[in-house]
């Protein structure tokens, strides 16, 4: 079975030919052919992680491929390369975009001949991902990588002409795909600089190859943190980490479905895939780790930010995402350093502490995909029932809407890290990482106070979010909708989001169930490295975590959020608005401007790209073409040849090309006599 | 062989040219018909030389044509891994303009048969140069594309097409003309040294000049290479070609940049490096940093302009300095993968030539500022014109790709041993900014608001032939892309031999 892993990410390619080609005539516009593709996927991925974690092989990643061209006298292949962090990932990956595509069936009824176009785009964009979970080396992977780009620049450009909204709207929608693809190249082309250096170093990209120790150890250690630097570079991109993070807010411009995908399922969530492929590699320099802890840590902390003031429902929860990567990636920088220093003082403790920072954000990835994906369809069941993504529009709605509200609840409850819920396993896990690297490097404790910081703010803008969506007084488009009976979601809507429910609330006990077990990375004593195959400490992750006195301040920090949130939006005992001070507060300001970031890519974007395009152009066309055209008005004897020369009188130019001929001859004699040549 | 495949390569054309040459009158509606048939015919056998390519050695053709006891000319024709993908390129872009131009109005109008006779004399000198292996006949047949391209300029072209055809004809020619002497050069030195008559053949001059000296041979590839460069274009060498393309007809601009340019780098490649060794080694660094800058200054003049045809002209600029930049790393990577980037370049711009001219006549004007939601009216000419341009940008899985990324591999190994890592910052800069002028003329050009500058009632979107030609295209944009080892199987055999002549040396 385990031969047949090219198939996950080929049959939803196929489907994206299939519904290419025939999409318009079937039902739904190929809309089930999308679904069948996804569910295949996920059938064949469970299929095939079962056979792998209870075969022989496990936990020794499984790994098949075939020469595809030589660049010199290096080879590239094509392959499969099956562990642990793979099972994981393709299963969560396919499983929520199965849902999601159930979702859009619902969501995206109304969009007639588009359907097409959304189902066979959202196929790809599967399939990218899927590939490069699977994916044997580092080219490949990029590959898929790209083909995301790609994707996601289609789909958040989805509504880039004639948007349902008018005409600002599309402007809108084109200007952020285009943003999404730029920012995003950006981290793409420093990957695509350190695939150079890990290709120049190793001479392969195989994960085989650049896995193995002896080989590692060949490699000047400076090139090889340089190259680790430039991946992380395309990380910063992809997983929209600070500086790069400013695209996806804007991303929100496309359908919500697609802003679910892009934010659970695939695209942001290969980033943090990236640093966990690439561990081995990533942890022979501490410093490289401490770097990515410190991006993570601050992205986490400075994304926060900006959620605490929005009223965009789906910017909210966009700025969320940004916050909880900036966990996953401060969990593998954390348990990274430790891993990294462990190795090289021999201390088997520490690396076994880096090993549970790797768990823990590995963990988080899966179960924010979980609540993500439940929240932004959550959101999306909202936005077509009200028809506005603005929250103080909305209000009141949970009678409405009752099992979208209940499920948006679980959610927020997950992702706010209430205890029990799937978030607050693995949040806490991150947390104690850092805490664990504190004691290692004081810049580790700050990320720490940051990271406890992030989750009251978390637990604080989720229920804000929350109860101005259904608590409180009813909003005017609540009204409106209640006159049309605009209530609650089709079923193909709130089917997957009942489903998802369950997994926010419940897949953390994964983590007690041999999960942890799947993702253990550890260096064997042959030096080699491995995921997966750690005995499974079940209950002990109860146990440790309620005897950490750090849980308990976590979970009271988070409750005081939830509660704060409570006390500004229902009881109103706090009037939100004295944040403000009627407009004129400037932190306000500087949030709702996002730090400035959109003015400075622009300004960058502008001075740099556009600005010096121009000074180019006026030196081409002056100075490159005047003195062209200089030269030859000076053969013919001034300014009449450049009459001439527009008149297409083609006589008058053999005469110059003779003359030509002969000034250059003798030139070419002379020269070659003083060189010696003849 | 025992037929003379090549010399039909050459043969075939011309007959159709001068068919269509002579159907004026009531016969000028069916000339296409026959330049679709000529055209086709040569692509047929074009394909048939690709995959008998175990007997290209075979296929070679000579006899003479001029001998005196001072000179030996003749014609005699070649094949190898460096043309065999040229002839394939300049068979199926031929065939392909013909069939996409089938219905444009510019052509129906303005004398239909003169405009299907240039493209195939075109065709006729473009085989010739690529199938050459006599300096003498390489020369003519490089003379010949000129006369063709420049008519078809200045009779089928924009508001200023007299000064873009006059322009290109005297730039290209002067070149030319340079190129000349360094020939002259080579083949009197070469009879110096040989003791023998003066014989232009490529393998007697390449075999002669391995033995002369430094000086010498670095002088004459300063020649031949600005002679080549020019026809690239490497900056900063290229000002004709954004007029000749801005004023240029679609199929014309398609036959231009699609194989054209390829004469220069196969020029540099065929003879530059061939024959003259020593002078590449000289002049590497001049090679590298020429590259470099083409690519750079060409994309940033890209994000600049403001008619969509004259930013794909730039990017050619860009491109080829890719190809120049491989040619520089003198590496066995470097030169593979610049030939597959000047097979890539070909099949990717003549899509993006096809969908601006369309743009030009479809929508009436080409002016970005004045384009805008294009995508609305035009799904299918968008979808092209999106697939050429993520192609051009280097999405991995597109051919453009391959081009690409070996080629910046192959330079960074080479900075790496120099001790230059800093340059392949430019290589990044590079991309970054080709990703942004599609990104952003797209986002004009196709997405937003649709424009209301304009009068759009009338628009229409892709016709069936315009379909069938850019579909083509894009299915072997994407072949190749898939599986690069379908044209590097040509390509290695040749680059092996080139560099182990080059170790040698």
């Amino acid at each position: 079975m385990i031969e047949y892993t090219w198939l996950i990410p080929f049959v939803p390619m196929l489907c994206f030919v299939l519904i290419g080609i025939f999409g318009q005539k079937t039902p739904e516009k190929g809309g089930y052919i999308a679904i069948a593709g996804a569910a295949v996927s996920f059938v064949l991925s469970a299929l095939i992680a079962y056979e792998y974690l209870t075969g022989a092989d496990y936990p020794n990643a499984v790994v098949d491929s075939i020469c595809w061209f030589h660049i010199g006298d290096l080879q590239l292949n094509l392959g499969y390369y099956v562990d642990g962090l793979t099972c994981m990932m393709m299963l969560f990956s396919s499983f929520i975009s199965t849902l999601i595509f159930i979702y859009s069936v619902g969501y995206m009824g109304d969009q007639g001949g588009r359907k097409k176009r959304y189902y066979a785009e959202v196929s790809m964009f599967l399939s990218g991902m899927l590939g490069l979970i699977v994916s044997s080396n580092f080219l490949e992977m990029f590959i898929f990588w790209e083909v995301m780009g790609l994707c996601s620049y289609l789909l958040i450009g989805f509504w880039s002409f004639r948007h349902p909204e008018g005409d600002a709207a599309s402007a809108n929608a084109a200007s952020a795909a285009k943003k999404a693809f730029l920012v995003t190249r950006f981290g793409d082309v420093c990957l695509m600089g350190g695939l150079f250096v890990l290709l120049g170093a190793f001479g392969s990209l195989d994960f085989v190859d650049l896995f193995n120790p002896a080989k590692i150890s060949a490699v000047n250690p400076d090139t090889l943190t340089l190259g680790m630097l430039l991946c992380f570079g395309g990380v910063i991109g992809k997983s929209a980490q600070f500086p790069l993070h400013d695209w996806l807010p804007d991303a929100m411009a496309g359908p919500t479905t697609v802003s679910s995908l892009i934010h659970a399922a695939t695209m942001v969530k290969a980033g943090v895939y990236l640093v966990a492929r690439g561990f081995p590699l990533f942890v022979q320099n501490p410093d490289v780790m401490l770097f990515v802890g410190l991006i993570g840590g601050f992205t986490a902390f400075f994304t926060a930010t900006m959620a605490l003031n929005n009223m965009n429902i789906k910017r909210v929860l966009a700025y969320s995402t940004l916050s909880q990567l900036g966990y996953m990636i401060l969990s593998l920088g954390a348990g990274g350093y430790l891993f990294a220093i462990g190795m090289d003082s021999g201390n088997a403790a520490l690396m076994a502490a880096g090993t549970a920072g790797f768990i823990a954000g590995c963990f988080h990835m899966m179960n924010h995909a979980f609540f993500k994906a439940l929240l932004f369809m959550c959101s999306g069941s909202v936005i077509h029932a009200v028809g506005t993504e603005d929250m103080r529009l909305m209000g009141g709605l949970r009678k409405q809407m009752p099992i979208t509200s209940i499920t948006m609840l679980l959610g927020s409850l997950s992702i706010a890290g209430f205890p029990f819920f799937s978030g607050f396993w693995s949040k806490d896990l991150v947390i104690e990482a850092a805490f664990e690297a504190g004691d290692h490097n004081i810049l580790f404790m700050v990320m720490w106070v940051l990271a406890i910081v992030t989750a009251f703010m978390t637990a604080f803008y989720m229920f804000r979010m929350w109860f101005m969506t259904f608590a409180g007084e009813k909003g005017k488009n609540t009204l409106h909708a209640a006159e049309h009976g605009h209530g609650e979601s089709p079923k193909s809507m709130t089917m997957p989001l009942c489903i998802l429910a369950v997994f926010a609330v419940a897949s953390g006990f994964l983590i007690m169930f041999g999960l942890d077990g799947m993702l253990s990375f550890t260096q064997l004593a042959s030096g080699a490295f491995q995921v997966g195959g750690g005995h499974t400490e079940g209950f002990e992750y109860f146990t440790e975590l309620f005897t950490n006195p750090y849980t308990y301040l976590t979970i009271v920090l988070a409750l005081v959020g939830i509660f704060i949130a409570y006390l500004m939006y229902v009881k109103r005992s706090i009037n939100p608005g004295s944040f403000n001070r009627n407009g004129e507060s400037i932190l306000y300001k500087i949030l709702t401007k996002r730090w400035g970031f959109p003015d400075l890519y622009n300004q960058l974007s502008w001075k740099l790209g556009y600005g010096v395009a121009r000074g180019v152009d006026y030196i081409d066309r002056q100075v490159v073409d005047g003195t062209v055209n200089g030269l030859s008005g000076a053969v013919v004897g001034g300014g009449e040849a450049v009459s001439k020369a527009q008149t297409g009188d083609v006589h008058d130019y053999s005469s110059i090309v003779l003359l030509g001929i002969a000034v250059l001859s003798v030139l070419f004699i002379v020269i070659a006599k003083i060189m010696g040549g003849i | 062989m025992d037929f003379p495949i090549l010399s039909l390569l050459i043969l075939i054309p011309l007959i159709g040219a001068i068919l269509t040459l002579f159907m004026g009158g009531s016969r000028q509606k069916s000339a296409k018909y026959v330049a679709a048939v000529f055209s086709a015919i040569t692509l047929v056998l074009a394909v048939f030389v690709l995959f008998n390519n175990s007997e290209f050695a075979s296929m070679a053709e000579s006899c003479e044509w001029i001998k005196t006891d001072f000179i030996t000319i003749s014609f005699s024709l070649a094949i190898d891994g460096l043309s065999v993908l040229m002839v394939f390129l300049t068979a199926l872009l031929v065939f392909l303009v013909v069939v996409f131009s089938a219905e444009a109005e510019e052509v129906e109008t303005d004398r239909p048969n003169y405009y299907h006779t240039l493209l195939l004399a075109m065709e006729v000198g473009l085989m010739g140069v690529y199938t050459a292996s006599d300096y003498f006949l390489f020369y003519i047949m490089w003379e010949v594309t000129l006369i063709p391209m420049y008519f078809m300029i200045s009779w089928y072209g924009g508001p200023r097409r007299h000064y873009a055809a006059i322009k290109f004809f005297i730039y290209t020619h002067v070149a030319s003309l340079v190129m000349l002497i360094g020939i002259f050069a080579m083949g009197f030195h070469a009879a110096e040294l040989t003791g023998g008559a003066v014989d232009f053949s490529f393998a007697s001059i390449a075999d002669a000049m391995h033995g002369a000296n430094e000086g010498f041979q670095a002088l004459v590839f300063a020649l031949l290479f600005f002679g080549f460069a020019v026809k690239m274009p490497a900056v900063p060498f290229h000002t004709w070609l954004p007029d000749a393309h801005t004023e240029a007809p679609t199929g014309g601009s398609v036959l231009l940049a699609g194989v054209m340019l390829k004469m220069g780098s196969y020029g540099i490649i065929r003879i530059c490096l061939e024959a003259l060794p020593a002078g590449a080694e000289y002049w590497q660094w001049v090679i590298i940093v020429i590259g470099l800058v083409s690519i750079v200054y060409g994309a940033y003049a890209c994000i600049a302009q403001k008619d969509l045809k004259k930013m794909v002209a730039f990017s050619s600029i860009s491109h080829m300095g890719m190809v120049m930049l491989g040619i520089g790393c003198l590496s066995d990577a470097g030169i593979t993968f610049a030939i597959f980037q000047m097979f890539a370049h070909g099949l990717i711009t003549a899509i993006l030539f096809m969908v601006c001219g369309m743009t030009g006549h479809k929508v009436g004007t080409r002016e970005i500022p004045l384009l805008g939601g294009l995508a609305g009216r035009m799904p299918i000419y968008a979808t092209f014109m999106m697939f050429a341009f993520m192609a051009s940008l280097g999405l991995p899985g597109l051919v453009g790709f391959w081009g690409e990324f070996p080629v910046i591999f192959a330079f960074y190994e080479f900075i790496v041993a120099n001790d230059m890592l800093w340059l392949l910052l430019f290589c990044m800069l590079s991309l970054m900014l080709t990703a942004g002028y599609y990104l952003w003329a797209m986002q004009r050009t196709l997405f937003g608001p649709e424009t209301t500058k304009i009068d759009l009632s009338h628009v229409h979107d892709v016709n069936k032939t315009e379909f069938a030609a850019m579909a083509v295209l894009c299915v072997l944009v994407a072949f190749f892309g898939m599986w690069p080892d379908a044209a590097l199987q040509f390509i290695e055999p040749y680059t092996d031999g080139l560099i182990a002549m080059l170790g040698v040396i």
